[in-house]
Order: structure tokens, then C-alpha cells, then sequence
């Protein structure tokens, strides 16, 4: 029981009133940056690290905490709202969540990824606290054929988002694909695709994909029909708040997106986004209400939320056990660390206790904050949708424009973001789902270089696939995923044909 | 998720600089710093910490970050020769990345087309293997790789990078087939770090600060270093004090943009000696465990020439760039 | 209803068709292979055939008539938006400034969302610009592209 007593002096350092401050600047600072689409919670510590360099650490990296879970939260927001996702891992929020919103079921969907945000915010951050020493073990013995293998779990639940048509959707699945293949190959370092453009050389940006075909396509697919189509939206239509049908169907995804996000965010390869699309799927699959997928089904917009932020908790167990940086921010956190001549590792809980617990306090009262400033500002956030509609759309517009400007001033970044807004305006024009052609993106580049990595280590041996215990298991998965649909429909036929 | 990660690093951040104290007829410059990649890796780190010692010594009136990420600099030189030309306030953090990065993507502008300025820190590389390892030290590393190539995985950056230049070295050296070694690049710091840990590959290299936690905690083994000598801080060997004759550095230096007059470099040159005798920078240097390496001026333009024909013949003999 | 072959739909497919054959043409120029394992070509192999075989199953549908209904389009806004996307851009690479690109997209935007007051909003997008530039620049120390007007600033 030493991490109770552990956390209860975390705690006393956190409460003091500056480290409290700390926590809240920079959870209004993390949620205001975190908006913006192309700037995410890494930006936003890079911009701070030099002003917080005047701080002592255990302030700052109380800050750092602040602006990490303020950063999470605040993509979301404006994927609920405008359809414009903040950040990849707020991807499938915007599916559901955006769809709700224009139902005039925002609030619920602002108030459910606000609360399972809380929810799995707090199971992700007790987590770490309990489990952190023995889940990271677990996590280096994750190779690169363990990796390949979740993603064909990936892979096989992307169907989940593909619609109606399995052409259209694996032809979306293969555009995303094609455009992953852009850039340098890692494994060698020759371009593919890149025809000479440096700015193509590090890949296509997932945000710059995504904002594209949501909010620029979407604005341009509206636009265009509004004479025999006038968009009306209103902003609040049955209840602001979350009915007791919202909160039932509510807590078990939430519940199930912390058990996705948080081992799979404490990956050092696992990231937010996995866990996101999983989330999104599972909850497809387990859902009463198969039909409102699609039209604002708000398993979906908690499912992912909570996803989302567990694995940022989960993020950290690498990074405060071993000191392995695996998310951009976590790098920053490093860097941050490293200002004041301290290392993240195995040395750090023994050598500064304070720091690592205090961290871990805050990170609760983080949490808690988030959710105290945000569930009164729902009200506010879903008011944004009474602006005339020329107006929020010129405004989603400067917005999403105003993102990508910020993160990378480039004319080619724009000239992307303005030719995937086409792309996304064709695609529901010609009714192609959106969502696979960026998880195309975000899962291609991995499968590939893991499998490839695998493969090298195993001198080209393909049984290394099926050697490691993790990879026999989620390659059953997803091998029983792919298969278990046909066999119930066959089953359904057959009983068919019995009756 | 490093390929999605990198979006989130991506930024053109300029930090207003706190104003100095303006002390001498130097002290009216005020300098951009371009940190040809993303906030938060090595050479973000230089230009904020040049920023930082240049302001705060009074050197530089004011001081500007710049990043323009991307491709190993590949972008960010572009963009600094085109847009920089002739302009006396202009600063590129570069490094030894660099030059090969360049080799590698075919790039259009070279390093020829800049004003080397000086050099400012490098650090060396470390070959490290699990605790739990067989491996016991550099020899027994040699006679693996020896004996076959193709079973000793190493752990590293980006292809064609500093980590897999060494990595090819090493093998020529000990006498194997540098085009067969079997070289897994990762694109992040953590991710090749936690194969290392987890034993998936044999050996890890990558700069010495990288690994330094996991060494003193007994996590890993450190087995050499590309030093010359032992260095005085840290606790190991170095490669070629094993008898493997390896010396590498990964550099970090500052070059200006083309068509400067040599007034303008002269004024930039005594600015950066003025920066390496300040107390501020000793501190940072100290701070951050890098190692002063300074050389500047004509010296650093030699040693740039020489270091690029260098890199493009092991690049050459590995089979990462073909012709 | 009879069915007619779709000539988008036949479009879509001949450019799925072209897409796979850049991604052959430009793997098959990839000189530098891996020493173990798999090399850089096996992805693009497969996203081409991929793309090939899907652009046969889009153009099957074509045939078919079997895409869905498509409304009536109007063209005006799209070129708009476009028209004020291709403004920033050019604003931002010539130095034209942040600020008037983005008063200048959301006129455009606005306008073609049907509001016929462009002066009233190419001042609101002004006046939206000024504030995030200032915000971004003065609170946050981030830069965003400047022109003659932010030096003012």
C-alpha cells in the first residue's frame, strides 16, 4: 500500500494553492490551444516549456499536466460541434458526435464526452498509479509483430465505418491507403510518392487529411445544395443535458473505451487513435440502437471520448517508468523533465517521489477541473450552432484554415488542405464514406513498417507472426472478427430456411 | 501511432525573445534562428538554448526561433537559402543529420549553398544491449557481427541517419559485409528504445543521453562509444579503446545563408566565439550534457567540406544512396 | 425505372485506375531494397492492385447504374470557397499577411452561403483576424504569416 501513502503526499503538493493554479492555467490554456485543429497538446507544451522554465519543476510539470488533459479535451469540442476534429484521436468523436450535434443533441454529446473523459480520465490515472510498474513490463515485451497483429484487429473493425456498399468502403479504405504510402519510407529512406516535394517528404498530415475532408468538404457538399437543401440547425432540440436514456447508454461504453484506451495507450507504439476506432466499432457492434449509427448514435461519442483520454493516462506509464517518450507530448514532457536536470526512468520514483506524485495528484485534479469548467460551458459551446449559418461556416472555415497556418505556414500544407476538402466534397457527392480514407492513413504506414520491422529482426521468417503469444491471440481475433458476420448470416439463412 | 505523432510536432513557432542587455555595438543584432524541425528535438534544443545564452549575455539584442520541420532539414534549408539570401541576421541550427539527410532525399539545395559559421556541440554515439545480454562489451559485439551480420539486429533512428552511418561502420571495421548488417530504423526515441528493453533486437545505438537513464538504473549495458577516449563523465569505454577503430560524432553546428558579405560573417563568427566564452552557454552546455566542440570560421568550413565527402562514401559503400 | 450507365461513376473508376498506375510506376523506380525481410515495394504492390481491382468493382456499378441519386449541383459557392481558399494561399505565399487572407476567405465564404453583404463581412473576417493574431502572436508566441499590416501591429 505504499502508492496510497505515496499518492496522499502527492496529493498535499498538488492541493498547495500555487500547484493548484498551476493546474488550472494550464487546463484553460491546454483547452483553449487544443481547439485548434493542427495544434495539439504538444504544440501547446513546446510553446509554454520556455515560459515555464522560470517555474520551479514540480509547478510546471503540474502545469504540463494541466495542458495535456485540457489539450485532449478540447479537440473534441470542436469535433462535436463544427465536424472539425482538434487532433486524429478526436476522429471518431466527430463521426457520431458531429451528427448529434446537428440533431440538436450537442449537449448530450458535449456532456457525454465531457463526463467519460472524467470517468476514464480517473480508472486510466489510478491505473498508472497502481498498475504502471507491472503493465510496463508487459509493454516492452510488445514487439513489432505483436504491433502488426493489433492492427489487423484494426483493420478488420475499420468495416465498421465503411457504410452500406463494401466497394465504396474499401475504395475510401484505399485511398487513405495510397495517401499513407506518400513520403519517406522509414525502413529505408527513399520517397514514395513525393515526386520531389520536401513538404510531402515526412508524410501527409493526419489532421491536415482529416479537417480537410470533415470541415472544408462538408462546407463546400452544404454549400452546394443549399438551393434545393436549406440546412436548419438547431441548437438544442428535447434536453440540454443528458436524459437517463443518455446516461444508461452511456456508462459501459465509457467504461469500455478506459479498457481499450488505457493498455494500449501504455504501448510504446499504441497511440490514441487505435483505441479510438476500436471504441467506435465495439460499441457499433454491442450497441440496442444499430440504426442511429450514422445519425448520432451517442455510444459513439462516449465509447471513443473515454478512449481517448485513458490512453493519454496510458501514455505515461512508459514515459514516468522507463522514461520512453511514446506520443509527441510525452516527448515534451521529457524535455521538460530533462530542463531541470531530471530523467524520467526506473531511477525517478526512488529519486524524486514528490515530482512523480505530485504529477499523478494533479493529474486527478486536472481531471476534475476539466469537467467543472466544461459541464457549465455546454450551454455556451452549443449556442455556437444558432450563428447564421453563413456566418459558422465562413467561420468553420478561417477556423480549420487558421490551424494549419499555425502549425506549419506552408502555401503546400493549405493547397493539401484545400485539394482534400475536394476530395471530401466528391466522396459525399458520390456517397463514399469518409472515415476509412484516414484510418487508411493513420493504420497503413504502421501495419507496414511493423511487419516489415518483424520480418527483418526474423530474417523473413513469416512464423514470427504467429510465434509470440500477444500476436497468436489478436490475430484470432481478428481473424474471428472477420469471419463471425458471414457465419451469422449464414446460420440466420439457414434458420430461415428452416422456419 | 509515430507516424500520426509527428503531426502534432510539426509547428512554426517563433518565441519573442526577452530583450537583452545591450552592451556593445554586437549587442544591436537581432538574429532569427531557424531549427530546421519540429519543438522539442536536438537541434529545437539548440536554437532555444543559443536563443536563451545570446539574450541573456547580451550578445544578440534579440533572438528568434524559427521552425520549419521537415524531411531532416530537407525543408528547412530550402526555405533558408531562398528566402535568407544576403541577409547578415539569419541563423540555421544544422548537424551531422543533416548532411546525410540531404545525400539521402536527393535534395535540390546542398549545404554548399550556406556560409558555415561555427560548430557548437556534438555528442557521441553508444551501442548498448539488454542487462540480460551475452554480450559483454564490444568484442564479443565484433565477433557477432563477424561471424553473421544478418543475426545481430540493431535498434536505431531513421535510415541512412547518424545511428545507421555508425552502425554500417562498425561493421566494415570489424571486418563484415556493411551492406548485410541488420539495421531496424525507428522513428521515435521511445519506440526503438523499448525494443532494446524488451530484447527484440540485439543491440541499440543512438546518442549516449539517450540510453543514459536506462545504463545507470542497470536496465541496459553499455559496451562503447564513438569517442576517441574515455570521456570523463561517463562510465564506459570507448569503441576504440576496445581496439574497433570507430570515432563518430553527431554534430550541431550554425550556418548563414548564401551571399553575406564577409563583414556579416565576421559579425556572426565573433558572435558565436562571444557566445561560447559566456558563462550562460557553459551553463546550458553542462546542464544538458552536451560537449563543447566548438571550431568556427574557415576551420568549420573545412571540416564541412571534408565530413560531407566522408558521409557520401560510407552512405555509398552501405547501399543507401546509389550513385 | 431503367437503369443507364452512370458516366461519373465510369470517371471515378478510370481515375482509381490511374491512381494505381502512378503507385506501380513510381515503386517500380524505388532502386534501394531492404536486406531482410520485405522491401519498400510490397505496400505500393499491394495498394495498386488494390486500387485496380476496386476501380473494376466501381466501374461494374457505373455499368450498373447502381450509384446513388445525386442531386442537382450548383456550382457558384464551390468555386467561391475555392475562390477564397486559393486567396489565402496566394495571400500567405506572396506575404500578403494572415490577416486580410482570412478576412478575404471568410467574405468568400460567407457569400456563398448566400449573404449579400460582403463589406459587413469582409470587416467581421477582419476583425476575427486582428484578434486570433493577436492572441496567437502576443499570448502564445506563435507566428503566424505576416504582412504589411501585422508590422503595424
Amino acid at each position: 500500500m505504499d502508492a496510497f501513502i505515496s499518492l496522499a503526499n502527492g496529493l498535499t503538493i498538488a492541493i498547495q494553492p500555487m500547484n493548484l493554479l498551476f493546474a488550472l492555467v494550464g487546463v484553460l490554456l491546454g483547452t483553449a490551444v487544443g481547439v485548434l485543429p493542427g495544434i495539439g497538446p504538444a504544440l501547446t507544451v513546446a510553446l509554454l516549456l520556455p515560459i515555464t522554465f522560470k517555474l520551479d519543476p514540480g509547478g510546471s510539470i503540474i502545469m504540463f499536466a494541466g495542458i495535456y488533459y485540457g489539450g485532449m479535451y478540447g479537440g473534441s469540442t470542436t469535433a462535436i460541434l463544427i465536424n472539425t476534429p482538434g487532433e486524429s484521436a478526436s476522429m471518431a468523436t466527430a463521426l457520431e458526435g458531429n451528427k448529434m450535434a446537428k440533431a440538436g443533441r450537442g449537449g448530450p454529446a458535449l456532456a457525454t464526452s465531457a463526463i467519460g473523459s472524467f470517468v476514464a480520465g480517473t480508472i486510466a490515472t489510478i491505473g498508472l498509479t497502481f498498475l504502471a510498474p507491472f503493465l510496463v513490463e508487459l509493454a516492452i515485451q510488445f514487439g513489432p509483430e505483436d504491433y502488426f497483429a493489433l492492427m489487423c484487429v484494426a483493420f478488420v473493425t475499420v468495416s465498421a465505418t465503411f457504410g452500406d456498399s463494401p466497394v465504396r468502403g474499401l475504395t475510401s479504405l484505399f485511398i487513405g491507403l495510397a495517401l499513407g504510402l506518400v513520403g519517406i519510407d522509414i525502413l529505408t529512406g527513399q520517397s514514395r510518392l513525393a515526386y520531389g516535394v520536401p513538404e510531402l517528404f515526412d508524410g501527409i498530415e493526419v489532421t491536415t487529411l482529416a479537417v480537410g475532408l470533415f470541415a472544408v468538404g462538408e462546407a463546400l457538399y452544404v454549400a452546394s445544395r443549399r438551393h434545393i437543401h436549406e440546412e436548419k440547425l438547431e441548437p438544442v432540440r428535447g434536453s440540454l443535458w443528458m436524459t437517463k436514456q443518455d446516461w444508461k447508454r452511456s456508462w459501459k461504453p465509457w467504461l469500455r473505451g478506459t479498457a481499450l484506451g488505457f493498455p494500449i495507450g501504455a504501448l510504446p507504439a499504441g497511440g490514441a487513435e487505435i483505441p479510438t476506432f476500436l471504441s467506435y466499432s465495439t460499441e457499433k457492434k454491442l450497441t440496442k440502437h444499430p440504426e442511429e449509427f450514422g445519425h448520432g448514435a451517442i455510444e459513439g461519442v462516449a465509447g471513443p471520448e473515454a478512449a481517448n483520454n485513458a490512453s493519454a493516462a496510458g501514455t505515461l506509464v512508459p514515459l514516468l517508468t522507463l522514461g520512453l517518450p511514446t506520443s509527441a507530448t510525452a516527448a515534451m514532457m521529457l524535455a521538460g523533465f530533462q530542463q531541470y536536470g531530471l530523467n524520467p526512468g526506473p531511477l525517478l520514483f526512488a529519486e524524486r517521489p514528490d515530482l512523480v506524485w505530485g504529477l499523478i495528484a494533479s493529474l486527478f485534479i486536472a481531471n476534475a477541473m476539466l469537467l467543472v469548467l466544461n459541464l457549465p460551458l455546454v450551454g455556451l459551446w452549443v449556442r455556437l450552432l444558432a450563428i447564421p449559418q453563413p456566418w459558422l461556416y465562413a467561420g468553420i472555415l478561417v477556423f480549420a484554415t487558421m490551424g494549419t497556418i499555425a502549425a506549419n505556414p506552408s502555401p503546400v500544407e493549405l493547397m493539401m488542405l484545400s485539394a482534400f476538402g475536394v476530395l471530401g466534397f466528391l466522396m459525399r457527392r458520390f456517397d463514399y464514406p469518409i472515415a476509412p480514407v484516414v484510418v487508411g492513413l493513420i493504420l497503413g504506414p504502421i501495419a507496414e513498417s511493423q511487419l516489415r520491422r518483424a520480418l527483418s529482426i526474423s530474417l523473413g521468417d513469416p512464423m514470427v507472426l504467429v510465434q509470440s503469444p500477444f500476436s497468436a491471440i489478436l490475430l484470432l481475433i481478428a481473424l474471428v472478427a472477420l469471419i463471425l458476420p458471414f457465419f451469422l448470416k449464414g446460420m440466420g439463412r439457414f434458420k430461415a430456411a428452416e422456419d | 501511432m509515430i507516424h500520426t505523432r509527428k503531426s502534432l510536432w510539426r509547428g512554426a513557432i517563433a518565441v519573442a525573445a526577452v530583450a537583452g542587455f545591450v552592451t556593445s555595438a554586437a549587442a544591436q543584432m537581432e538574429l532569427k534562428i531557424m531549427a530546421p524541425a519540429a519543438p522539442g528535438g536536438g537541434w529545437d534544443q539548440t536554437a532555444r538554448s543559443m536563443q536563451q545564452a545570446l539574450t541573456q549575455s547580451g550578445i544578440a539584442k534579440s533572438a528568434q526561433v524559427v521552425n520549419v520541420p521537415g524531411a531532416g532539414g530537407s525543408v528547412g534549408i530550402a526555405q533558408f537559402v531562398n528566402s535568407g539570401k544576403g541577409d547578415g541576421n539569419q541563423l540555421m541550427v544544422m548537424g551531422y543529420v543533416m548532411v546525410g539527410a540531404l545525400l539521402t532525399n536527393k535534395s535540390p539545395v546542398t549545404l554548399d549553398q550556406t556560409t558555415p559559421i561555427a560548430r557548437l556541440t556534438a555528442e557521441y554515439e553508444a551501442l548498448v544491449v539488454p542487462a540480460d545480454s551475452p554480450i559483454k562489451n564490444a568484442k564479443d559485439l565484433a565477433a557477432a557481427v563477424k561471424a553473421d551480420p544478418a543475426k545481430v539486429t540493431w535498434a536505431g533512428g531513421s535510415a541512412g541517419g547518424v545511428d545507421h552511418i555508425a552502425a554500417a561502420l562498425f561493421a566494415k571495421e570489424v571486418g563484415a559485409d556493411p551492406t548485410k548488417i541488420n539495421y531496424i530504423p525507428f522513428s521515435g526515441g521511445g519506440e526503438a528504445l523499448a525494443a532494446i528493453l524488451g530484447g527484440k533486437v540485439t543491440v541499440g545505438i543512438s546518442g549516449y543521453g539517450e540510453f543514459e537513464s536506462q545504463i545507470k538504473a542497470g536496465k541496459l549495458r553499455l559496451i562503447g562509444l564513438t569517442s576517441a577516449t574515455k570521456l570523463p563523465n561517463i562510465d564506459g569505454q570507448s569503441l576504440k579503446d576496445q581496439g574497433i577503430n570507430l570515432e563518430i560524432a553527431n554534430w550541431r553546428a550554425v550556418v548563414a545563408p548564401p551571399g553575406i558579405t564577409a563583414e556579416q560573417k565576421k559579425a556572426l563568427v565573433d558572435a558565436m566565439d562571444k557566445l561560447n566564452k559566456s558563462k550562460e552557454w557553459t551553463e546550458i552546455l553542462k546542464a544538458k550534457g552536451w560537449d563543447d566542440a566548438y571550431l568556427s570560421g574557415d576551420a568549420f568550413a573545412k571540416f564541412l567540406a571534408e565530413d560531407q565527402v566522408r558521409t557520401k562514401e560510407v552512405l555509398m559503400s552501405v547501399g543507401l544512396v546509389k550513385s | 425505372m431503367t437503369r443507364r450507365i452512370d458516366v461519373a461513376g465510369l470517371v471515378i473508376a478510370f481515375i482509381l485506375l490511374a491512381i494505381a498506375g502512378a503507385i506501380w510506376w513510381d515503386m517500380s523506380s524505388l532502386s534501394i531494397s531492404s536486406v531482410y525481410g520485405v522491401g519498400p515495394k510490397a505496400m505500393p504492390m499491394i495498394v495498386a492492385v488494390g486500387l485496380a481491382i476496386l476501380a473494376l468493382g466501381n466501374a461494374v456499378m457505373a455499368f450498373r447504374g447502381e450509384l446513388p441519386a445525386r442531386d442537382s449541383l450548383d456550382w457558384k459557392p464551390i468555386v467561391l470557397i475555392l475562390g477564397g481558399l486559393a486567396a489565402l494561399i496566394a495571400l500567405i505565399r506572396f506575404g500578403g499577411g494572415f490577416i486580410f487572407a482570412t478576412s478575404i476567405l471568410f467574405a468568400a465564404t460567407s457569400t456563398a452561403f448566400g449573404r449579400r453583404a460582403i463589406i459587413t463581412d469582409l470587416v467581421i473576417g477582419f476583425v476575427i483576424g486582428v484578434v486570433v493574431y493577436l492572441l496567437f502572436s502576443k499570448l502564445l508566441t506563435l507566428s503566424l504569416p505576416v504582412g504589411p499590416l501585422e508590422r503595424l501591429i
